[in-house]
């Protein structure tokens, strides 16, 4: 794709900006005052645990709960508390974890939602998806439930992108895929990412993502506890012993 | 034979209503996730809305339809508001107090409609909306211009809300709240604002339906709605609950096998039969013939 496609940042300033979110399901505090930061045409990853709140991060972000505190900056507009909606008009978008597509619908339909608020552009953005996953076409009238998981991530991450977005979140893709299909997701986010997507990116599997991401956060109960270039993190010995099983 | 397919025709004219009336309910079951029980009663409310426009203009058929569309249009949106505020859970069907509140609308309808609209008699659109004239006789059984026109008006209207929940942009999103409001939310599609648009396509439909309704039967009683209310939920039950294909199926097929039984058995057995088979279907196939999809 052109570049000039991609809804520019403003510039000088980070793409996303999030400053001391906290928010809380109820009397859980699932963030506890998390800072962290997307630049234009970054991968950072998120590590963390199960329960470390990388959802919780994502989801919030993107509007679909409230922040208790602290400030979400995204092309330079204060987004919190807006709703996911309008987030996704503006050009944010969530890879749900666990190939989140709608299975019962077809391959085209699952598309064509991801531009429910672009629907002026979608021709041209079925023929780039096309183009980067030709699978995609051939089973287009398929119903989603019957694809591999591989296929349905990749449908997941198709879908994203009928949006036009200008920062794709994926939560958590390896998750349940066997290593093999896992290097083909990494593949197609670091292809993305070479054609001019900024992502940011919830993982487990922390070796695959720190060789695929620039930067990366670590997320321990709410709370950022370690952060840096991914090549840092990757040496890191705490890191190493946690999440690398070294 | 010719009384064979005589009722075919009133079955099909009559097995669209159904459908658009399933397929109505489970617009509101699945998007807007409430159980509406009583949106037949909405439906035969509309009808005397109509019978009592036409009365003031003389049997202006326009009038009449305009009246109808708007009075289901806005007994809808009346109840949405209400409903939103009673659903304790709002990402799925809330069955307890959306059903109540429904039940509670569907009996102060009944109760307004006999008392407050021609003493509680029934209502005539004999010679209006109806249609003059009959097309072919047979003994006993007709097809009138009228019944003749809501088969074809019913096809119509039935094939364009199929097109529109399966082709169109808002049917996507329809259909991805019905199929997984989460994810729906996910990928940005607004529920609160897509929920009201399936509250004013389902008022839309309702009048069109009571239109339909009043052409076929040629009249009304303060009983029909709950008497409809029954067998729409009984056809979304059989076909499998928030089943748009399966309401599509079960409804047609409802209709034609009241009607030919109507036409081949002497007295008003064709109710009883109806529910005589749906009973055995239910208890063969307890999620229905097409299955749940809720």
């Amino acid at each position: 794709m052109a570049p000039s496609d991609v809804k520019p940042a403003v510039p000088g300033e980070s793409l996303l900006a999030v400053e001391n979110l906290s928010m809380s399901y109820g009397h859980i505090n699932a963030l506890k005052g998390v800072s962290i930061e997307v630049h234009p045409g970054e991968i950072v990853v998120l590590i963390g645990a199960n329960g470390a709140g990388k959802t919780s991060l994502l989801e919030t972000i993107l509007g679909i709960y409230a922040p208790a505190a602290g400030t979400v900056r995204f092309r330079g507009n204060a987004i919190g508390g807006i709703s996911a909606d309008r987030n996704v008009r503006g050009g944010l978008c969530l890879v749900p974890e666990g190939r989140g597509v709608f299975a019962g619908m077809s391959v085209l339909d699952n598309l064509l939602l991801g531009a429910h608020h672009n629907m002026r552009n979608v021709k041209k953005n079925l023929q780039r998806v096309y183009g980067w996953f030709p699978i995609l076409e051939q089973r287009g009238a398929q119903i989603a439930r019957t694809l591999s998981g591989g296929e349905r991530q990749m449908l997941a991450i198709a879908r994203a992108l009928m949006s036009n977005p200008s920062l794709i979140m994926v939560d958590e893709p390896s998750i349940g895929l066997a290593p093999i299909v896992v290097n083909g997701i990494f593949e197609i986010l670091s292809m993305l990412n070479r054609e001019g997507y900024a992502i940011l990116l919830s993982e487990q599997n922390a070796y695959k993502a720190l060789h695929c991401a620039h930067r990366g956060y670590v997320l321990e109960t709410g709370a950022v506890t370690l952060q840096g270039s991914a090549k840092e993190l990757l040496a890191d010995p705490a890191v190493r012993e946690a999440y690398l099983g070294a | 034979m010719q009384v064979f397919i005589a009722q075919v025709i009133n079955g099909l004219s009559l097995g669209s209503i159904y459908v658009l009336l399933v397929t109505g309910f489970n617009l509101l079951l699945l998007v807007a996730m409430i159980i509406h029980f009583s949106y037949p009663q909405v439906v035969v409310f509309s009808m005397y809305i109509a019978w009592l426009a036409m009365k003031f203009t003389g049997g202006n058929v326009v009038v009449g339809i305009l009246a109808a569309v708007a009075s289901s249009i806005l007994l809808n949106l009346l109840s949405a508001p209400l409903f939103q505020k009673v659903m304790k859970k709002r990402d799925e069907v809330d069955i307890n107090s959306t059903m109540v509140l429904s039940m509670g609308i569907g009996m102060i309808i009944t109760d307004v409609l006999s008392h407050s609209f021609n003493k509680g008699f029934p209502i005539s659109f004999a010679g209006t909306l109806e249609g003059n004239g009959t097309l072919f006789g047979s003994g006993l059984i007709s097809v009138s211009g009228g019944q003749a026109v809501s088969l074809a008006v019913g096809i119509i209207v039935v094939s364009a809300l199929f097109l529109l929940l399966y082709k169109s942009r808002a049917g996507r999103a329809f259909r991805a709240i019905a199929e997984d409001p989460n994810g729906a939310r996910l990928v940005g599609i607004p529920i609160v604002s897509t929920g009201f648009a399936s509250y004013a396509l389902t008022g839309v439909l309702g009048g069109v339906i009571a239109v339909l309704l009043a052409m076929l039967l040629g009249s009304a009683s303060p009983g029909l709605g709950e008497q409809v209310a029954h067998k729409v939920l009984a056809v979304s039950i059989i076909a499998g609950l928030g089943n748009l294909v399966g309401g599509l199926v079960v409804g047609l097929a409802l209709g034609i096998l009241e009607a030919v039984c109507q036409g081949y058995i002497s007295g008003s057995w064709s109710n009883a039969i109806a529910f005589v088979i749906m009973l055995v279907v239910i208890l063969v196939k307890p999620k229905g013939l097409f299955g749940i999809k809720l």
